[in-house]
């Protein structure tokens, strides 16, 4: 008799406690259910060491004003030590321990070459804040179906090629009336296309390409080379650095080379490389997407100086990459609605988005570099600039220039 | 003017290669120490002298003092902690003790460029020039620095040299070298002598280091190569051969620098490998081994 | 045979060998991919003990016998030819590469013989960028075909390959070949003085050594689906078999496996540390080298008597 009375009202305290538990749970699932990045790279490396801060940064400031639908971010670095056996055990690691959803990896373009069937296998979003071989995007269009998981999230060699004559055109040929040139690369994966580009663009710039010189990334000693260079007589040394760096500037200075550097050298985009090479750096003018100070679009200084406030030292070019690809990963997965992996290469392919370093949309299918950057007025253009007295000077184009060019002493370029 | 260019190129590097190389041997030839931590020593010269610079903002001769310092202090390390544990170990046959000094002294590298690395990063360093500018020398255009780094590289050269044949105790390090027994019925201390051939050997790599440092720059990467070209050329000299190794790190230099001039840089090390081949062959212990 | 099973190292591996067989059961799918590497530098490990342990001679360069066996049987399955025809190929190659370097070297002495094999390397390292064309240069050479998709038949194979090469080679360095070989590495004169062509079987061991190196450098290329000259080719590789074989125990053959294991396993464990895991390891193995020269095995069979 006693029970019915008692078994009505256990049973409302019952299904009360377990309305409440199973409300519970679902905001626990959700709360509990970050997207997670994965971070590839090359800490020890200058700069790869930024790609993972400016990530955790990107997702920081995400997940502040509320993550993406409710969910946070969760970024999950990897140390590769510039290996791609590393990077792919990484990437296998991610995908399958760590369940990511997405993989920022690399600046190496050998790397990323080496992970891009794995991302084909392993069906997931990658995206490379800092390679620049033409192959990758190749690889893409290709066989589209299978590498549709790769995008290449920084400008390819064609477009690095292009940006380096634009700003050649204006500051060498137009101001100083420059003729020939040298090319000066370093033999890798992403130089073979770069220094394509350059013999195509160069001549109709007005620089008439004298030789073109590809050195081993293990060389240390540059003398000789310079010695060559040097008998050639050219106006300028067009470059193709990337490995290599610090050295050959050092030694360019030691040896008082009279010859201008302009080009690709991502060294000395790192905020360290006056140090690196005791102020030898002075006069080295190079390609870079974005720079400390300087205002490419509106979020570019207030990325820079956040990093720096909280990291101690400014952001090398792949940083800025990175802090952009959280972000329009993160929108892309809002646009989908969902984190599944065709479903998020579909809505990337769809990004227009205002980043660090410019406005970043992607090629299509049918173009020549499919789910590469696009390139351009109004898109991203990259800037020129110079190291003087430690600093890094904006000096093209005109609209974001912070400073007028100048050589040191040893230097003879014409109309200075 | 190319011929006097690869000459004068050419000396400078020999001449680095000769300071290396000669420590190298020296460490072979008296105590029995193929010293696979080489490379690694003169990098930690290189960066501390570089650290000096931009971290304490000392002055040239200062951050080179301080480098020297640095990889003198690691050399004794190397020996105190690695070497004489291993080669008085009862637990390791005699036979074997190079095998385990080897992968002793090849670990203790690894430890230290990896140190090196994490605190650093793997990018290029180089060291603050003492001596900057050009010259000309007979049209050819020459840092100044090089100059430097041939002079100091000949004047240590020089020292030791005169320290080992003309001094009392630097005879009693090449008697060592010789009859390890004998010398220690002559009333020298056989641990003394050790000692100071490692010294010597930390204040010849560290000056090695140094230099190679304000001439081309080093990285934690560097040292691997480093080693395996002091040993190559040690190989080519005579291990334990100190003329030996001053003759061959010329050889080399020349060959180098003439091939990166005459045919491709990047073909640079490969005659001298392929030396290297044809010496093990035909005279495997080398131009004036002896061992 | 009853003294075998007696034998706590017989025990050990056996231990060993059924739990390796279990793992991929509770283990996923990543560890099982880092140890099928760590049993192939296992069978690097191996072999090159079975050269130095025995026959005396300090091989600086496994990484060109692994090497030869890896860019044949990856440059051949460029061309189309079927991957088994292909890991065929390549051990026969390393076998060939192996006799033409050891027969001049073996004329050596000493330090002259590693030193040789050294330069082996440095050679081929070059030769290798210099046809970048052919070998994939410095960027490494994909290889089309793979020998399976699948985490758990790749371990498997490899473990299979591990255990079975391990057995061969301790049942060799038993025999009375080994005995042989181990008399002419510790004193060759002797051994020579008693009649013994020294040489052949110094030969013979580098043969075996090759051929295994070989094989498991092209079964490993079918597993990463590359090779490259960092991955591969490289002073660090050679480096890391060294100091297996020595970590593990050298002489025993299966200690040099264990080295192997644990070298890659503690790598990877100390992965969260970062940038300063290499260090560790590195300094993980020169205080096992101070203190415990026999080894981990030698750790780990502690106070029994060897053959």
């Amino acid at each position: 008799m006693l029970k019915r009375p008692n078994l009505s009202i256990r049973h409302a305290l019952l299904s009360g406690a377990a309305a409440l538990a199973s409300l519970f749970a679902v905001a626990q699932a959700e709360a509990a259910d970050p997207i997670k990045i994965a971070v590839i790279a090359e800490a020890q490396a200058i700069a790869g060491a930024s790609i993972p801060r400016a990530a955790q940064l990107a997702a920081d400031e995400i997940n502040a004003k509320g993550g993406v639908d409710g969910r946070q971010i969760q970024i999950i670095s990897y140390d590769n030590k510039s290996s791609a056996t590393d990077s792919v055990r990484a990437f296998q690691r991610a995908v399958s321990d760590d369940k990511v959803n997405a993989v920022i990896a690399s600046y190496i373009s050998e790397v990323v070459l080496a992970l891009e069937p794995w991302a084909a296998r392993l069906k997931t979003v990658m995206i490379t804040p800092g390679a620049a071989s033409n192959e990758i995007t190749k690889a893409i269009h290709n066989d589209y179906e299978k590498n549709k998981y790769t995008f290449h999230g920084y400008l390819t060699s064609a477009e690095l090629a292009q940006s380096v004559c634009d700003g050649a055109k204006d500051i060498l040929v137009n101001d100083r009336k420059m003729k020939t040139a040298v090319i000066f690369s370093e033999d890798a994966a992403w130089t073979t296309p770069l220094d394509v580009g350059y013999k195509e663009c160069l001549p109709k710039i007005g620089l008439q390409v004298l030789d073109h010189i590809r050195m081993s990334p293990d060389t240390t000693d540059f003398t000789p080379i310079f010695n060559k260079i040097e008998g050639e007589k050219p106006d300028v040394m067009i470059t193709g650095i990337s490995h290599i760096g610090v050295q050959p500037t050092v030694q360019w200075k030691n040896q008082q080379v009279p010859i201008p550097m302009l080009g690709i050298a991502s060294q000395a985009t790192n905020s360290t490389f006056w140090k690196d090479t005791n102020g030898a750096a002075d006069g080295v003018l190079f390609q870079s997407v974005s720079g400390p100070s300087v205002a490419m679009t509106s979020k570019s200084v207030p990325f820079a100086d956040a990093f720096n406030k909280k990291y101690g030292n400014f952001p090398s070019y792949a940083g800025y990459t990175a802090y952009d690809e959280v972000y329009y990963i993160a929108d892309a997965i809002k646009r989908a609605g969902s984190t599944d992996s065709d479903k998020l290469v579909a809505a990337l392919e769809k990004t227009d988005w205002e980043g660090t370093i410019g406005r970043i949309q992607f090629f299509g299918k049918e173009d020549q570099f499919t789910h590469g950057l696009k390139y351009g007025k109004g898109l991203i253009t990259g800037m020129i600039s110079q190291w003087q007295d430690g600093k890094q000077v904006a000096v093209w184009p005109p609209e974001i220039a912070n400073g007028k060019i100048r050589f040191p002493s040893f230097i003879k370029a014409q109309n200075q | 003017m190319l011929a006097l260019q690869i000459l004068v190129d050419g000396f400078a590097i020999s001449a680095l290669y000769a300071l290396g190389a000669t420590g190298f041997t020296l460490i072979f030839g008296v105590s029995g120490v193929l010293n696979l931590s080489h490379g690694a020593l003169m990098v930690l010269g290189a960066v501390a002298a570089w650290a000096a610079t931009n971290e304490l903002h000392a002055g040239a001769y200062l951050a080179a003092l301080f480098g020297i310092g640095s990889t003198l202090i690691a050399a004794f390390a190397t020996y105190f902690v690695v070497v004489r544990p291993l080669q008085t170990s009862r637990a390791i046959p005699k036979e074997e003790t190079e095998i385990f000094v080897l992968t002793g002294t090849l670990l203790w590298g690894i430890m230290i460029q990896e140190l090196i690395a994490y605190f650093f990063t793997d990018n290029a360093k180089t060291v603050l020039p003492i001596v900057e500018g050009v010259v000309d020398i007979f049209g050819v255009r020459t840092p100044q620095n090089e100059i430097f780094t041939a002079v100091i590289c000949w004047v240590v050269i020089g020292v030791l040299w005169l320290i080992v044949n003309k001094t009392r105790s630097g005879k009693a390090v090449l008697a060592a070298s010789m009859n390890p027994r004998g010398v220690t019925l002559l009333g020298f201390e056989l641990s003394r002598i050790y000692i100071a051939i490692w010294a010597i050997y930390g204040v010849l790599a560290g000056i090695a280091g140094v230099l190679l440092g304000m001439f081309l720059g080093v990285s934690s990467y560097s040292a691997g190569p480093l080693t395996g070209s002091a040993f190559s050329i040690v190989v080519l000299g005579g291990l334990g051969s100190v003329s030996g190794s001053l003759v061959a790190a010329y050889v080399v230099g020349y060959l180098e620098t003439v091939t990166a001039y005459m045919i491709n840089p990047a073909y640079r090390f490969i005659p001298a490998l392929l030396l290297l081949v044809a010496v093990m062959y035909v005279r495997p212990q080398g131009l004036f081994g002896r061992r | 045979m009853h003294a075998m099973f007696r034998s706590r190292l017989f025990w050990i591996a056996f231990v060993g060998c059924i739990v390796a067989l279990l793992l991929p059961l509770k283990v996923s799918g990543y560890i099982l991919g880092l140890l099928t590497v760590a049993y192939y530098f296992g069978v690097f490990s191996m072999a090159w003990d079975l050269l130095f342990g025995f026959a005396g001679e300090v091989n600086f360069g496994p990484a060109f016998l692994i090497g030869l066996g890896a860019y044949t049987a990856g440059i051949l399955n460029g061309y189309g030819v079927p991957v088994y025809p292909c890991i065929a190929a390549g051990a026969v190659m390393a076998v060939i590469g192996g006799v033409v370097l050891a027969l001049p070297a073996l004329r050596l002495r000493g330090p002259y013989f590693g030193l040789t094999t050294l330069v082996a390397v440095l050679i081929m390292m070059n030769l290798i960028v210099v046809f970048a064309g052919v070998t994939g240069g410095e960027i490494g050479l994909t290889v089309p075909d793979v020998l399976s998709v699948n985490a758990d038949t790749n371990y498997y194979i490899a473990l299979i390959f591990m255990i079975v090469s391990g057995i061969i080679l301790y049942a060799l360095s038993r025999s009375p070949v080994g005995l042989i070989l181990q008399a002419s590495g510790q004193d060759p004169i002797e051994a020579g003085a008693l009649g013994f062509n020294v040489t052949k079987h110094k030969l013979t061991a580098f043969i075996i050594s090759a051929f295994f190196s070989g094989l498991a450098g092209a079964l490993l290329v079918f597993y990463m689906g590359t090779a490259s000259v960092g991955t591969l080719v490289s002073i660090s590789v050679g480096v890391q078999v060294i100091i297996a074989a020595v970590l593990g125990g050298r002489r025993t053959i299966i200690g040099a496996a264990i080295g192997a294991i644990f070298l890659i396993a503690a790598g990877e464990a100390l992965r969260p540390l970062g940038e300063l895991s290499t260090f560790i390891v590195s300094a993980i193995a020169l205080v096992v080298i101070l203190f415990v020269p026999s080894g981990l095995l030698g750790i780990l069979t502690r106070g029994e008597e060897h053959a």
